[in-house]
C-alpha cells in the first residue's frame, strides 16, 4: 500500500515521471540500466541501513538519487554519490518531495524520471 | 445514486496517512472526514464524527488499534472498523475480531483491495483474503477440537469388546494376557485399545479405566 501511496505521490506532481515500476533489485539494476532515470524511489525497506542495491546502483549510475522508506514509514533516507545520506524523519508527502527537488536542482532539465 | 461512505484514517506512519487521504478522496463514493496519528485523538474524533468507516493502523504508541477497536465496539458500535496490519498472524487477526473489527488488511495488500474493504465493511460485510480465510478457519478448527472431547465423550459409545478390554486392564492384565484370556491376537488387543483412547480422547490405559469407572462400566471383581 506504501509503494502504491509514493508512486501516487509521484505522478501527482507536473515535474515528475514514474517511468517504472519493478518488484525485485535484479529487475531494478537492468530498468535502470535500460531507462534514464534520475530518481530511484525504494519502498518499503524492512532495515534502515544502506540496501546493497544502493551501492551497486550508484557505482553504475553516480548522478543517481536514490530514496528509500524504512517498513514502518518512520524515516526515509536519501543516497547520492557525492553527498552523505540524508534521513528524513517521519516523512511527509511534503518532505519528500521538496528533499527530491533540492536534490536534483543542479540538473538542467526540470523533468525528474522516477522508477 | 449511492450514499458516499465517510472514512476515518488512523496511522502514525505520516506519509501513508497522507497518502490514504489523498487516494482515498479521489474516489467517487468515499469521503475522508478526518485523520489522526495517534489512538487516543482518533477515538474522539470518531466518536464525535461517527464515519461509517475507520481504517486503523493496529501497531500505534500509546492505544494501540485493537485498544481503539474494543472502545469504539462500546461507544460507537455503528462505525465498522478495518484494522491495518503489517503481518497476518492468526491470533491478532482473532484478537482484532473479537475486538469487534469488521475487517483486517495488510499494509501490503493493494489500495484496490483496501477500497473494497472498505466498501464491503460500509455493506456490513466482512471481505478478507483467501490467506486470512484459511488462517481463520485453521483456528476455528483448532478450537473445536478443544471443544471436541466434552462434546464426544459423553456421547461416545463403547462396544462389549472395548469394555471386556479395560476391564481386564482394570484387573491389572497386560496386553499379552489380554489376549490370552479373551482369545485373540496382541496386536489385536492392541488395536482395541488404541481406539479406546482415539474414541475417549484419553492418552493413555489408566485414564481408559478412570472413565469406565466413573460410568459404572467396570464389573465387580468376584
Amino acid at each position: 500500500m506504501l509503494s502504491e501511496v509514493i508512486k501516487s505521490m509521484v505522478e501527482h506532481q507536473p515535474d515528475m515521471e514514474v517511468v517504472g515500476e519493478v518488484l525485485d533489485p535484479i529487475e531494478l539494476l537492468i530498468a535502470v540500466r535500460e531507462i534514464m532515470v534520475d530518481v530511484v524511489l525504494i519502498a518499503p525497506m524492512k532495515d534502515t541501513g544502506e540496501p546493497r542495491i544502493c551501492r551497486q546502483l550508484l557505482t553504475e549510475n553516480p548522478m543517481l538519487k536514490i530514496m528509500t522508506f524504512s517498513a514502518e514509514g518512520k524515516a526515509a533516507f536519501l543516497y547520492q554519490s557525492d553527498s552523505p545520506t540524508m534521513r528524513i524523519d517521519e516523512p511527509s508527502e511534503h518532505s519528500i518531495l521538496t528533499t527530491i527537488r533540492k536534490s536534483m536542482q543542479h540538473i538542467v532539465d526540470d523533468s525528474l524520471r522516477t522508477v | 445514486m449511492n450514499k458516499n461512505i465517510h472514512v476515518f484514517i488512523v496511522d502514525d506512519n505520516r506519509l501513508l496517512r497522507e497518502g490514504l487521504v489523498s487516494m482515498l478522496a479521489e474516489q467517487e463514493d468515499l469521503v475522508v472526514v478526518g485523520a489522526a496519528a495517534n489512538g487516543r485523538l482518533a477515538l474522539e474524533k470518531i466518536i464525535e464524527l461517527r464515519p461509517e468507516v475507520a481504517l486503523i493502523d493496529i501497531g500505534m504508541p500509546g492505544k494501540d488499534g485493537i485498544e481503539v477497536t474494543q472502545a469504539l465496539h462500546k461507544e460507537a458500535p455503528e462505525v465498522k472498523v478495518i484494522i491495518l496490519g503489517m503481518i497476518d498472524l492468526t491470533d491478532e487477526i482473532m484478537a482484532c475480531i473479537e475486538a469487534g473489527a469488521a475487517g483486517y488488511v495488510l499494509k501490503e495488500a493493494s489500495f484496490t483491495y483496501l477500497v473494497e474493504t472498505i466498501r464491503s465493511a460500509d455493506r456490513g460485510e466482512s471481505f478478507c483474503s483467501p490467506r486470512m480465510a484459511a488462517s481463520l478457519f485453521s483456528r476455528i478448527a483448532e478450537l473445536a477440537v478443544e471443544r471436541m472431547p466434552k462434546l464426544s465423550k459423553s456421547s461416545v459409545r463403547l462396544t462389549a469388546r472395548e469394555v471386556d478390554i479395560i476391564n481386564l486392564i482394570a484387573e491389572g492384565l497386560a496386553n499379552k494376557e489380554i489376549a490370552q484370556r479373551l482369545f485373540i491376537e496382541t496386536q489385536t488387543v492392541k488395536n482395541h485399545i488404541h481406539n479406546i483412547l482415539d474414541k475417549l480422547q484419553l492418552h493413555n490405559r489408566l485414564e481408559a479405566v478412570e472413565f469406565a469407572r466413573q460410568r459404572n462400566l467396570l464389573k465387580k471383581q468376584p
